[in-house]
């Protein structure tokens, strides 16, 4: 395993501006996950109608991680979570990140070139987990401190949990606009070239 | 004496729980291999992290991925084969099963395309090809849950009397719109000529051949590893944060035409889920990883 930086969550601006692609970072403290489409529709809706949503995101780190909860009665249970495609997102994550001044957001496969400005304007990075790590990303939870929008079926809902060692995640997007992603495709578009001129 | 369906029923929902829970040991096999040869190092990491997720997950018997995704099965009949009692309603009471007694439970992924609700079941769940074995006294079942992850970025396109530069140019297009996201390393399924769905078929074959087993035909064989070479060339590596692996195989299938010729392309995550087994006709089964 590569070596790890503890970030504390949810992190300071210093922080996170102090963190460089790269890195390899696991998170302790408190978090907000969510994989629902609809719920970041809510969130964003909540931003334009100046209505706070059900957990307090100021501040937060909001992962792109889908969890599987059950609800019996008053008793609610996190059974795993899981990173989900965070360009699914794109749209939306721009308001979110300067409305609610998220200082981490993550999940797998990056954002675009919008949430990138957003996050540099507003001092947030992009953490990049595996897909597949159910088990090894599920160790981390400790706590479920509150549930949000608890009509949504289960990995749609607004979780915050209490996490020690969630990762390792390697930091894909940093707060000064450097992206991994952004990097890899302008290179794949390079060596696609050279690929294709082989080909002839 | 015959095949039961209370044995398909349950030989489809085993087939399913197992996938989910390790990957294969090919798989992991190349996965340390790549881990290995890396040279950059942030992918030498997520391979480690990858190689870790996937022992986490089969020390604790738990999910490698939280996508548990939606059930598809492949059915090859032996001609020899005697059923005793209904096939198709065995395999959906299969995944009825599963869904009902698994730990942890599976989240509902399976979605109604026209009003997007979730849930466990739904028309023509699960997803089930048939084919024939001549000869064979056994049924063999492949089960590949497929998810959005990389279930998303199949594609296909149709030429006329291509040329295999255009039609490794078309792989590599695909490659290119897939990018970071389909959680890489992946194997790759290709299948080339016969009609619009053939082709299809083809790639899944291909796609769920052992990771790295080359074809038995020549001009094939050559295509597969000049493809793995130049997929890797393009250095989005694992989960797309840069390095030398992108993929961990290209296997390709094809099958004759007229000169429109179907090129089809499809991705497994690094994660491979796929099991398969066999039901003989005198009720042993066989597991294959």
């Amino acid at each position: 395993m590569p070596p790890v930086k503890h970030l504390r969550v949810p992190a300071g601006k210093e922080d996170v501006e102090a963190l460089r692609p790269g890195d390899f970072i696991v998170l302790d403290g408190e978090l907000v996950i969510t994989a629902g489409i609809p719920t970041y529709a809510r969130l964003a809706q909540c931003l334009k109608d100046g209505t706070p949503p059900p957990i307090d995101m100021n501040g937060a780190a909001l992962l792109h991680f889908g969890g599987m909860s059950e609800i019996d009665g008053d008793k609610f249970s996190l059974r795993y979570i899981n990173p989900t495609t965070s360009t699914r997102f794109n749209g939306v994550m721009p308001e979110l990140i300067r409305g609610f001044g998220l200082r981490i957001v993550g999940g797998k496969g990056g954002l675009d070139a919008n949430c990138v400005a957003a996050m540099r304007d507003s001092g947030c990075v992009y953490l990049s987990f595996i897909g597949g790590g159910c088990t090894l990303f599920s160790e981390s939870i400790r706590e479920v401190i509150d549930i949000g929008w608890k009509d949504m079926i289960p990995h749609y809902r607004l979780l915050k949990l209490r996490v020690e060692g969630l990762g390792p995640a390697v930091v894909g997007i940093d707060a000064h606009g450097n992206s991994l992603y952004a990097d890899s495709e302008r290179a794949a578009q390079i060596n696609l070239k050279t690929a294709l001129a082989d080909n002839a | 004496m015959g095949i039961t369906s209370e044995q398909i029923r349950r030989v489809t929902a085993e087939l399913y729980d197992r996938s989910l829970r390790k990957i294969p040991d090919e798989t992991r096999q190349a996965l340390e291999r790549a881990a290995e040869t890396e040279t950059n190092p942030i992918a030498k990491g997520t391979l480690a992290v990858m190689l870790r997720s996937a022992a986490e997950a089969e020390k604790f018997s738990h999910f490698v991925c939280s996508d548990s995704g939606i059930p598809v099965y492949f059915v090859k009949i032996g001609t020899r084969v005697q059923f005793d009692g209904p096939v198709k309603q065995a395999i959906v009471d299969g995944f009825a099963d599963l869904v009902g007694t698994i730990n942890p439970p599976m989240l509902p992924h399976v979605t109604n395309p026209l009003t997007l609700e979730r849930g466990h079941a739904g028309k023509d769940m699960p997803i089930t090809t048939f084919d024939l074995i001549d000869d064979a006294d056994y049924i063999e079942i492949i089960c590949s849950p497929k998810a959005l992850g990389s279930g998303r970025w199949a594609a296909l396109e149709i030429f006329t009397f291509p040329t295999l530069e255009t039609i490794e140019a078309y792989i590599l297009d695909v490659v290119m719109r897939a990018g970071p996201q389909h959680c890489p390393p992946v194997v790759i399924g290709v299948g080339i000529g016969g009609t619009f769905d053939y082709a299809a078929k083809l790639a899944k074959q291909a796609m769920l051949r052992p990771v790295g087993e080359t074809s038995p035909e020549p001009i094939l064989a050559a295509m597969e590893q000049r493809l793995l070479t130049k997929v890797n060339s393009l250095g989005f590596g694992p989960m797309g944060t840069g390095g030398d692996t992108t993929s961990m195989g290209v296997h390709i299938e094809y099958a004759s035409g007229h000169g429109f010729t179907p090129v089809a392309v499809c991705f497994n995550c690094w994660i491979n889920r796929r099991r398969s087994a066999r039901i003989y006709n005198d009720g042993r089964v066989e597991y294959f990883e």
